[in-house]
């Protein structure tokens, strides 16, 4: 299953300062009973204009211009301290009353609203150039009606005005003669609600640059009732928004629970994320005009401006985990469920510490909480307090309660962990919502960890039940990211690439070096050959010798961490896993091995090449990889002696032949059908599998499939060099160097001896029988030693004092030695009658 | 006061008589439970409500003035984060203020 992410977020704000006047409750309610009355004229006078709205701090922390945190260390009262009034803003944009009644024109299907005509030209005009509007939107706007029209539908009472400036510059129209829910008041509630809806989830997919077609679910989350009187609530406005910004491939639904409501959308939609039936679900909230002016006549009476002037509308992605974006946890929801009680303090353990109890964490262990997000310049002057801070405040009291917190640390629990408040009024809109794409950044970047996120709703006031209302969820930094924020700072694998000898030039193999440095960004890759025309880090060494030199001793010196080479020889003890992809299958193998030899005698080496080919596959991130032996000469007795290994407690899963007779032993079959994951076989065999699996599709003449012979591996064995062979193209040295520096990060001459240790394979007996000359530098190689006998050849040369070390070239076993000695240890071995 | 409970204040004051009421607040704000404490005393000083002009001098405390009487596993319970939270002693002389000017 996925985690759900937040992907994406956005704010937005609708001055709304005549709407206050005309439908917003308060003001409606003075209007019925006091149609002169003092309140009214006063709080025509108190409205802001939209400049100031714009400046208004709280307002520009709401789409993302100023952060919580420097709201709290500017001077209040904040209306007379405006700062810099940016209309657009990182995660938002505060739109004016004109552009959002020609949305809700915009947003109407019915013919409801009517616009006058020289207000809608000039809307054409302004909205032209702005991008979350079309064209299609302009030709709405295009349809228009007189102001005597609009006129005479407001004396009929079949209209309500739509006011800019105090001018009357349309109407929206009652939608049924007699339908309490549909009557011109409620259509102008919802259309108002729709359009800063529809707003906001245009500006959420534009602003991240998002195709609409990818939203499969949306959840609305306002706290109004779409319906007619057969149905107050039926619904839809999730799908009404959705059909307004082309989301052609979503459905939705509403989902309520007064201010809670988005939260619970979130949940809602963290849940239909995670289970996999949706993708992409988007939760949004339009404003409430309602709300609008609500608590006007306390700051009429305490001198503060009519604060409650703008529509709030959120909107957020939340999308199958990413590997970036943080996660809500679904393992922590809380709630406030029905038996909880109503106390402050029941609502806040079902909120805050039974959550984090359940997940085995501390209130502490949140860096910020996002509650009841309202500015507390609206609420304080209306005789609510601060709402924030009495919620965090609660949170630390409880804290005490329960131990996790000192009384005296209650104080700075509260700045540490709370927020100053910025929200609208809007019921929904503050609701624990509003910090989530701060919260999104802060969790991105790495400054804080855990947020929670409370929504709480007043459920007694639709008069259904007594009960509050509350669920929270915890988000938190994405493991993916923070992965990815770790493996950073390590140091780029460098991985050296020897450029000469293929049979296809130099060019070949520098075009496979520039295709690894071009795919992979952890990888350095340094080319190793005769100076030549490259963006690549180079070392410079002219023959396959030199380069060969050079690579040992970038290994030695710990410059680069693996190399890819050809025609290199390991001394005895070493052999090559190879991988390679099953051309019936696409699944990769790994041939156990492909070159060198891990021990003298041929059934001894298969044995060991099962373990090397586990460690590899180990290194590989296959933790159980399964074991098949290839049908040839020694399969049974490998068979038999692994086997053994298992009777003493080393694991091996086997493989089952894909053949009828199911068995660990592949056949032919198996290797092109990829029956396994460790393929064992012995060297020569194993060589040939390669060169034919690589280049199955070429003819035979370049190998463009795979990932080539391998690393070297043997016990005690330090160094990290994949082999390539001398027909290997781009390809195939591109996934040489991948394999190699996987080999690097994954530490695979540890992961060797490991597994070497644990199958009680690891040469007990270091003591040899045969003094060993003292080591020095071999690149002379004889050839013609029957396999069997080139320890053996070895140890005769040491009785002689030449030293020698038995390898496997490309074309068979070799005896290695130096320059000077390389006539008179042929001599000795013909005299002995190694070679003829 | 909102509407409803100062309409529920008026019904039962009617239904039992004022000597048998007496009303507990548990506002978390000084200047609301004083607002309160006055609308069930001298009547509803924002002339909004059933209460306006209507005396009622019922007996009105705070739930912080009562702690003495309340079973001390129940104040814990529902009562004293919130005592931890609130400005306890200024709520109490906003409320003690109207009960004192009543009288009572």
């Amino acid at each position: 299953m996925t985690n759900p992410v937040v992907r994406a977020t956005s704010y937005c704000l609708f001055h709304a300062a005549d709407m206050v006047l005309t439908h917003g409750t308060t003001l409606m309610l003075e209007r019925a009973k006091h149609p002169d009355s003092d309140f009214l004229a006063a709080v025509k006078e108190a409205l802001r204009p939209f400049e100031d709205v714009v400046a208004y701090p709280p307002n520009q922390v709401y789409i993302g211009n100023l952060t919580p945190e420097e709201l709290a260390e500017l001077p209040q009262p904040w209306y007379e301290n405006p700062v810099e009034p940016k209309r657009l803003g990182r995660l938002g944009e505060i739109f004016s009353l004109d552009e959002l009644i020609a949305m809700m024109k915009i947003s109407d299907s019915f013919d409801l609203v009517a616009l006058e005509e020289s207000f809608a030209q000039k809307m054409v005009e302004k909205l032209s150039s702005h991008p979350l509007f079309t064209e299609a939107d302009l030709a709405v706007l295009g349809k228009t009606a007189s102001l005597q029209a609009i006129t005479e539908l407001l004396e009929k009472n079949t209209a309500v005005p739509l006011e800019f400036q105090g001018q009357v510059v349309g109407c929206v129209k009652q939608a049924h003669e007699f339908d309490a829910n549909l009557k011109a008041d409620i259509m102008f509630e919802n259309l108002a609600a729709k359009a800063s809806g529809a707003l906001v989830l245009r500006h959420l997919l534009w602003n991240n640059d998002l195709d609409p077609s990818m939203v499969d679910y949306i959840i609305e989350t306002s706290e109004e009732a779409c319906g007619d009187m057969n149905q107050r609530g039926g619904g839809n406005f999730a799908k009404a928004i959705g059909e307004i910004c082309g989301c052609v491939n979503a459905t939705g639904s509403d989902t309520r629970s007064f201010c809670a409501g988005p939260v619970h959308g979130i949940v809602n939609a963290a849940g239909l994320v995670k289970s996999g039936i949706y993708k992409n679900v988007v939760v949004l909230g339009g404003g409430a005009v309602a709300k609008l002016g609500m608590n006007s006549r306390d700051h009429i009476k305490k001198d503060v401006p009519v604060l409650e002037d703008v529509l709030g509308a959120f909107a957020v992605l939340i999308s199958a985990d990413d590997g970036v974006n943080p996660i809500i946890r679904t393992d922590s929801i809380g709630r406030h469920r029905i038996g909880t009680g109503s106390s402050p303090q029941a609502v806040v353990t079902s909120l805050v510490t039974d959550p984090l109890g359940a997940v085995g964490l501390s209130i502490t262990d949140i860096d910020k909480y996002s509650v009841e997000m309202q500015n507390p310049e609206i609420t304080v002057p209306a005789g609510a307090g601060d709402v924030p801070l009495a919620n965090y405040k609660m949170i630390g009291a409880l804290g005490v309660k329960q131990g996790a917190l000192q009384r005296t640390e209650l104080d700075s629990f509260v700045q540490k962990h709370g927020l100053k408040g910025w929200a609208p009024t809007q019921g929904h809109i503050p609701s624990g919502v509003p910090y989530l794409g701060f919260a999104r950044e802060a969790l991105l970047s790495g400054s804080i960890k855990r947020a929670m996120i409370v929504g709480k709703g007043s459920l007694f006031l639709a008069r259904m039940t007594n009960l509050f209302d509350g669920v929270s969820f915890i988000l938190e930094a994405n493991p993916g990211k923070q992965n990815a924020g770790q493996a950073a700072p390590e140091k780029v694998v460098t991985v050296g690439i020897t450029l000469s000898g293929s049979e296809h030039g130099l060019e070949e193999v520098l075009r496979g070096a520039e295709l690894a440095q071009k795919r992979h960004r952890g990888i350095k890759v340094v080319a190793i050959g005769p100076k030549c025309s490259t963006t690549l880090a180079m070392v410079e060494a002219n023959t396959e010798e030199e380069q060969h030199a050079a690579m040992e001793e970038l290994l030695k010196t710990g410059e680069i961490d693996a190399c890819v080479t050809m025609h290199y020889n390991f001394p005895l003890g070493v052999t090559t896993i190879g991988r390679v992809v099953a051309p019936a299958s696409g699944k990769e193998v790994l041939i156990a091995s492909t070159t060198g030899m891990s021990a003298g005698n041929r059934t001894k080496a298969m044995e060991k090449n099962a373990i090397l080919g586990i460690a590899v596959a180990k290194a590989l991130g296959i933790d159980q990889p399964q074991v098949g032996i290839l049908s040839v000469d020694g399969a049974l007795t490998t068979e038999r002696s692994l086997r053994e290994l298992e009777k003493e407690g080393y694991t091996i899963n086997w493989a089952v032949s894909s053949r009828a007779d199911g068995q660990a032993i592949m056949r032919g079959n198996d290797v092109l059908a990829g029956s396994c994951d460790v393929l064992v076989t012995d060297s020569l065999t194993g060589n040939i599998l390669v060169k034919m699996l690589s280049a199955l599709t070429t003819g035979g003449g370049i190998e463009t499939v795979g990932y080539g012979y391998g690393p070297g591996v043997g016990e005690g064995y330090q160094r990290i060099i994949n082999i390539i062979s001398r027909a290997s193209g781009a390809p195939v040295i591109a996934g040489a160097i991948e394999f190699a520096a996987d080999m690097a990060k994954a530490k695979l001459p540890q992961l060797v001896d490991e597994e070497l240790a644990k199958a009680k394979l690891l040469e007990q007996e270091a003591a040899e029988a045969v003094q060993k000359p003292p080591a020095k530098p071999v690149d002379q190689e004889i050839t013609g030693v029957d396999v069997l006998e080139i320890e053996s050849a070895a140890e005769a040369l040491w009785k002689e004092n030449i030293y020698a070390e038995a390898g496997m070239g490309c074309t068979g076993p070799v005896i290695l030695v130096a320059p000077e000695d390389l006539d008179i240890a042929k001599q000795k071995l013909i005299e002995l009658g190694f070679i003829s | 006061m909102d509407m409803e409970n100062q309409t529920r204040v008026l019904e039962l004051v009617e239904k039992v008589g004022k000597e048998n009421v007496v009303v507990v607040l548990g506002g978390a704000e000084a200047e609301a439970s004083g607002l309160a404490a006055e609308t069930v005393t001298t009547g509803d000083p924002t002339f909004a409500g059933p209460l306006t002009g209507v005396q009622l001098e019922l007996p009105v405390y705070h739930i912080f003035e009562l702690k003495d009487i309340i079973p001390e596993d129940i104040w814990e319970d529902q009562v004293s984060m919130m005592e931890m939270v609130l400005d306890v002693d200024e709520i109490i002389k906003e409320v003690a203020t109207y009960r004192e000017r009543n009288g009572g």
